[in-house]
């Protein structure tokens, strides 16, 4: 089969980060993560990308600010001609990276808060930094560069839909971008403590909803439905080898943000092949290519090239087979233990990502 | 929005020229996928360039009325300003 056009590359620089977020998605254990690749390895890649078909770079971590040369990467993809996204969590956006960062050609960025008021924000990102995020939601805001302003969701804060979309009016913010919690990396440990109520997933749909409603013209609201309480799955990454790429901070390269996880499939670094060989060639990115490698019930369903049997990893953490159904499809034979979760006990703290 | 309306992209908006001819539009993290009339007429978008200025232009190139231009031009321009890709005024 012929691979399509990929148009997307995710370059997660670095794992490290000053915060401590209890719903990130990076992986458990990072020390195998810590050799990171350098400016000069990064650019190859960037170009590498571009030759192959991808529009978009996308710079996220861990926090790809402590990157020193986070500019240099930023300026190697502009000359590229890729589009460039960076995914911050803002703590370190002070003006002088800021001018060097837009004046190397970024064109968006995205910065996440964890909650509308300082104390439970701060609690969440396990430091002080809720002001701090605000000043360079300000600061962005003012400059010429698109801003996204992103709050992940779960049991903790999902009651606070409404303030963080009145925070985001305050802050004249044209887009939010509301995301519930994915379960993978840390997230998946901590799924029993961050999932959100069945209550909680229904007040925040009417939430939605009605703000979108009200602010149309003036603020896009996008809303990332949390899966484990959805009939279908996401179609995860528009299909495993579709459109996007991910390169982790230490060369190895991924369908999917999320695939390390898969455990049963060898994947390549770009340290050792070249990106359009590892796109085109790899196992790893033909495996679960197209629909040839479905089982039932994905197989003769007539969603398969809508969803692509929902999201590899997802399958892989739930049943142990990264070729099952994604568990959360209503039709997977695995889907009873995705319907017990949605109605949590108790209130267990979930513990806080370590670096 | 009307003929002396001067559309702008929205910050983080981009037009892409691809070699085969075909455009996409590319957004805060994402791309759209645009035909060659559409592209052609967000090619114009400047903030300088009316409504009218950009439906003269299509008819001048393609074999297309000044009505079917105008309608389509407007409904792609309100389209992108909907999702806030593209500033009217
Ligand atoms: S989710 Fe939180 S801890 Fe994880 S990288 Fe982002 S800011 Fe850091
Ligand atoms: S059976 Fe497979 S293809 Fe059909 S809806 Fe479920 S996950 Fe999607």
């Amino acid at each position: 089969m012929n691979p399509p056009r990929p148009l997307s590359l995710l370059c997660e620089l670095t794992y490290r980060c000053n915060l401590q977020c209890a719903y990130c998605y990076n992986p458990v254990a990072l020390d195998e993560y810590r050799d990171e690749l350098s400016t000069e390895q990064w650019s190859t890649v960037l170009q590498q990308a571009a030759d192959l078909g991808v529009v978009q770079a996308h710079f996220s971590g861990g926090e790809p600010t402590l990157r020193r040369d986070l500019p240099s990467i930023v300026a190697a993809a502009s000359r590229s001609g890729l589009y460039t996204n960076l995914i911050t969590q803002g703590t370190f956006l002070g003006d002088a990276l800021l001018d060097r960062l837009i004046e190397s050609g970024l064109n968006h960025i995205q910065i996440s808060i964890q909650a509308p008021q300082a104390e439970m924000a701060d609690h969440i990102a396990g430091a002080a930094v809720h002001d701090r995020k605000l000043t360079a939601i300000e600061r962005v805001r003012d400059r010429n560069v698109a801003l996204t302003v992103n709050c992940v969701l779960h049991r903790f804060n999902h009651d606070a839909i409404e303030g963080v979309i009145a925070l985001a009016e305050t802050l004249r913010i044209t887009r939010l971008e509301l995301a519930n919690t994915q379960f993978y990396g840390w997230a998946y440990r901590n799924r029993g403590a961050l999932i959100p109520t069945r209550r909680q997933v229904e007040h925040g749909e009417r939430i939605v909803a009605a703000a979108r409603e009200r602010l149309r013209g003036r603020m896009e609201i996008s809303y990332v439905f949390p899966d484990y309480f959805d009939e279908f799955p996401k179609p995860c990454m528009n299909g495993w080898g579709r459109q996007f790429i991910t390169v982790a901070p230490n060369g190895y390269v991924f369908p999917c943000p999320a695939a390390a996880t898969i455990t049963t499939l060898q994947f390549e670094n770009v340290r050792g092949r070249g990106l359009a060989e590892i796109w085109r060639d790899s196992d790893s990115f033909s495996r679960y290519r197209g629909t040839a490698w479905m089982s039932e019930p994905c197989r003769s369903c007539p969603r398969r090239e809508l969803d692509w049997g929902g999201c590899r990893c997802q399958a892989f953490l739930l049943t142990g087979n990264a070729g099952a159904t994604d568990p959360v499809c209503s039709l997977s034979p695995d889907h009873a233990s995705i319907v017990a979760l949605r109605d949590p006990q108790g209130k267990d703290e979930p513990i806080p990502r370590r670096a | 929005m009307n003929v002396d309306t001067r559309p702008q992209y929205a910050k983080g908006v981009k037009l892409r020229h691809e070699g085969d001819g075909s455009a996409m539009l590319l957004v805060p993290e994402g791309a759209l996928e645009l035909n060659q009339a559409a592209a052609a007429a967000l090619d114009l978008v400047d903030g300088s360039r009316s409504l009218d200025d950009i439906v003269a232009a299509i008819v001048a190139r393609f074999e297309v009325s000044r009505e079917r231009a105008q309608l389509d031009v407007t409904d792609l321009l309100e389209r992108l300003n909907a999702r806030g890709f593209i500033i009217l005024r």
